[in-house]
């Protein structure tokens, strides 16, 4: 994997391109850009056929091991990697260790090994069975075994001994990497924790820059699995930007949560590249639809045959998203998003989406998958554009007016 | 007799010249209905798991939705602001509506039936509620179905004695108040639902009081809940040979593969069930030799797909392994199996409606039992009802 910064903007925001990420030849990735969240391999709520119905999907699915490493076996067996298991095999692969979206319960993690929570309860990963894994499922890329059991009141003893304990594993699947052809294949991601000690994030940093990685996932904001409000306040951000400070400019940074809208662009303004769509999943589980307005441009500018970024602002209504199990969308024969071109609004109504939730209808989830996707996506491609057309804070500006006052918005 | 005020033609493509079977091809106002027909049961105004261009893909053309249910929620009001459930839930093909007095009967233990109608405690606020036939065939005009049932007096099938007469009778005092209520004869047909319990004389009765009427197709009700296969099996053919051969006829709540290929054979053309979409939450696949758990270890390193000839996407492309990764564990199963469940269902019935066609049923019904029973351990029942229409299996 190759990785280089195009664009610095405002001094810190990256418009970057990778590079012959694993089958991706050929194919170059814009960042910042988002990896496509899944769950026991397939996106939430959508098969091969529905997931079909996205336009403009990124080319990387993120696969979390917590529930997949189980089945290692198996895919060894199957032998042609997680990729072609899972039928997400348009995709490349990026395995991390924690879903984003789910609570790991505190307090499993040691020296020898990382607790990984699937259906069947806990598994003990240590550096030989982690190495196993990846070569059964052969990822493009891959975060290395780490401990980020941690969050903003973490004891400075486990704040220390996720460091150390993620440090010493980054080591020994180094030295196994030595002698795995398949992991020398992949690109290896070291993981950066430290909670929020500015000591130990600076250590963590420090001291995983100077092992051989081809780029950095930040993590140990959070540990239960819960949409990232905090990272909305000035602590994240400050400790976010200090850490980013020690790496270096030409690898890319990887920060996997559920990221609002505005988060995202903080965490972008503090240099990270590479996020992921566990967001519109999250919101999806509440039978909230994502409405939020990125069009930057003012009205004179717009962009010409870009209906899509016409949206109109939700009028009555603060914050990122609708509540469709809201009694007043009982009779709205409107879309979703007035203009939204996802499958989900060309056709369907927020007053049916409202009569799926009431009656608990799985094709409520369906229908939101979609529509969040590619609102979501959306989202990142405005901002890609604000970057290279210098209208950061324009984008900055419109998203923080629609901030929700409370904060499961 | 053709209807009056129909808004369904049948055309009888060909009759086996063996048994009761006929292929037809029944015209509604939102579709052309191929017959043999299995309705996938979409019961809140959604196929569960799957959105409307799924069905599309699977040629699915009519499905079914329940008026207890949708004339709670979202309500006929509502429906009726949305211009219909059609255009409500996006499914521009065909629909049918029961009439709600099943669910009413099978779901609320404080059901009592009156002259008037089905007198039922809301199971929301406790309040008395009345669903009289004209109050059924009002919220299923809001509703806007192709087909749509009389409300009819729902008896157990494991119930016996004067009461079954009596039901009878109602139904047939119901059926005509249903059809003076009935405001939309011209986009949505009716059809009456045959009764009498496990009685044959009641059944024959009932079907010759029913035929008088201007109707457009029929319905077999009052089975498939209990009672013996040997009674369920007679009461299927003494009602098809009282029905006439130029109306569809609709056996409610048929939907399992053995029922289906025996009571085509004796002249059904119509089945729904909730079984195959229900199964499929569960983990389970129908295939020709029966059913896979996929929750069960037998499939955790199994490569294949649940089904090497289905021509469904799940099976083009979902290893049975994988599937056992996810089922009941993930929404994505759900829809993967409803996927593969209703595509099975569909070339059941595809497949006996072109042997009907090509005149060559009874091997297709042969083959069948075949590849489902290998051991040749047939169910008697099946046997006996199968040899009453020429076919003996070998």
């Amino acid at each position: 994997m190759k990785f280089s910064v195009e664009k610095l903007v405002q001094g810190s925001c990256r418009l970057g391109v990778l590079r012959d990420v694993g089958k991706l030849k050929n194919q170059t990735v814009e960042t910042p850009f988002c990896l496509l969240y899944t769950r026991g391999g397939s996106v939430p709520n959508l098969s091969n056929d529905t997931l079909g119905y996205v336009q403009d999907l990124p080319p990387v699915a993120l696969m979390p091991l917590n529930v997949l490493a189980e089945h290692h076996e198996t895919v060894q067996e199957y032998g042609k990697g997680i990729a072609e298991f899972t039928v997400m095999k348009d995709f490349l692969v990026c395995c991390t260790m924690q879903d984003p979206c789910t609570a790991a319960p505190s307090g499993y993690n040691d020296k020898t090994s990382v607790a990984l929570w699937g259906r069947s309860g806990k598994m003990k990963v240590d550096p030989e069975l982690f190495v196993k894994v990846q070569e059964a499922f052969q990822p493009d890329w891959f975060q290395c075994l780490g401990d980020a059991d941690t969050c903003k009141t973490s004891s400075k003893k486990r704040t220390k001994k996720a460091v150390d304990n993620t440090l010493n594993f980054l080591d020994e699947i180094l030295s196994k990497r030595k002698s795995s052809q398949t992991l020398q294949k992949m690109a290896l991601f070291g993981s950066i924790g430290g909670g929020f000690s500015q000591f130990e994030r600076e250590r963590s940093a420090k001291e995983t820059v100077a092992r051989n990685v081809e780029g950095f996932a930040l993590e140990g904001f959070q540990n239960d699995g819960e949409e990232f409000c905090q990272f909305g306040d000035k602590d994240f951000v400050d400790i976010l930007s200090l850490t980013l400070k020690h790496l270096p400019e030409d690898k890319p940074r990887m920060m996997c949560a559920v990221l609002r809208p505005d988060v995202v662009l903080q965490a972008v303004r503090a240099g990270i590249d590479i996020f992921d769509t566990s967001y519109a999943y999250a919101a999806t589980e509440k039978g909230h639809a994502l409405v939020f307005d990125y069009n930057y441009h003012t009205p004179s500018e717009e962009v010409k045959d870009s209906d899509e970024t016409k949206m109109s602002t939700p009028a009555t209504e603060s914050g990122f998203t609708i509540n469709l199990g809201d009694k007043k969308y009982r009779d709205d024969f409107g879309p979703l998003l007035a203009g939204c071109k996802c499958f989900t609004c060309k056709t369907n109504t927020r007053a049916y989406i409202n009569h799926l939730n009431n009656v608990t209808e799985l094709q409520q989830g369906i229908l939101l998958m979609i529509h969040n996707l590619h609102h979501y996506l959306g989202f990142f491609s405005a901002l890609r554009q604000s970057l290279r057309e210098d209208k950061f804070d324009q984008l900055e500006a419109l998203i923080a007016q629609q901030k929700p006052h409370s904060p499961d918005r | 007799m053709a209807a009056k005020h129909s808004a369904l033609s049948l055309k009888i493509l060909a009759e086996c010249p063996v048994t009761k079977a006929r292929a037809c091809e029944m015209k509604l106002p939102h579709a052309l209905v191929k017959t043999p027909v299995f309705m996938p049961v979409g019961t809140q105004g959604s196929l569960k798991g799957l959105v409307p261009d799924q069905l599309r893909d699977l040629d699915c053309r009519i499905i079914l939705g329940n008026t207890y249910h949708l004339g709670h929620r979202p309500g006929p009001e509502l429906l009726e602001k949305a211009g219909g459930l059609h255009s409500f839930m996006k499914w521009d093909r065909a629909l049918l509506t029961d009439s709600g007095g099943f669910q009413m009967v099978s779901l609320l233990k404080l059901a009592e039936i009156t002259e008037e109608g089905v007198k039922f405690q809301s199971p929301h606020d406790g309040s008395e509620m009345l669903l009289t036939p004209e109050h059924s065939i009002e919220i299923q005009n809001a509703i806007g179905a192709d087909i749509i049932m009389q409300l009819d007096d729902v008896v157990s099938s494991t119930v016996s004695g004067p009461r079954v007469e009596e039901a009878m009778h109602r139904t047939i005092r119901w059926l005509d108040r249903c059809i003076t209520a009935h405001k939309r004869p011209h986009d949505q047909n009716i059809f009456p639902i045959v009764q009498g319990g496990l009685d044959e004389n009641l059944r024959r009765q009932c079907a010759k009081e029913l035929i008088k009427r201007d109707v457009p197709g029929f319905a077999i009700g009052g089975l498939s809940g209990g009672e013996s296969k040997e009674h369920f099996w007679r009461m299927v053919t003494v009602s098809t040979d009282e029905l006439p051969n130029s109306k569809p006829r609709y056996l409610m709540g048929v939907g399992f593969a053995v029922d289906l290929v025996v009571c085509v054979a004796l002249g059904c053309d119509m089945f729904d069930c909730v079984f195959p979409t229900r199964t499929a939450r569960f983990g389970c696949a129908l295939v020709r030799t029966g059913q896979l758990n996929l929750k069960t270890k037998l499939f955790a390193k199994d490569f294949r797909p649940i089904d090497g000839d289905c021509k469904c996407s799940t099976c083009a492309k979902y290893t049975r392994a994988y599937l056992h990764t996810v089922a009941t564990n993930e929404t994505v199963a759900c829809t993967l199996l409803t996927v593969h469940n209703v595509a099975y269902q569909m070339s059941l019935m595809l497949a006996m409606h072109t042997s009907i066609i090509e005149q060559r049923f009874p091997e297709c019904v042969q083959k069948f039992f075949e590849d489902m029973f290998p051991e040749k351990n047939y169910p008697d029942w099946a046997v006996k009802a199968l040899a009453s229409v020429n076919i003996v299996l070998k």
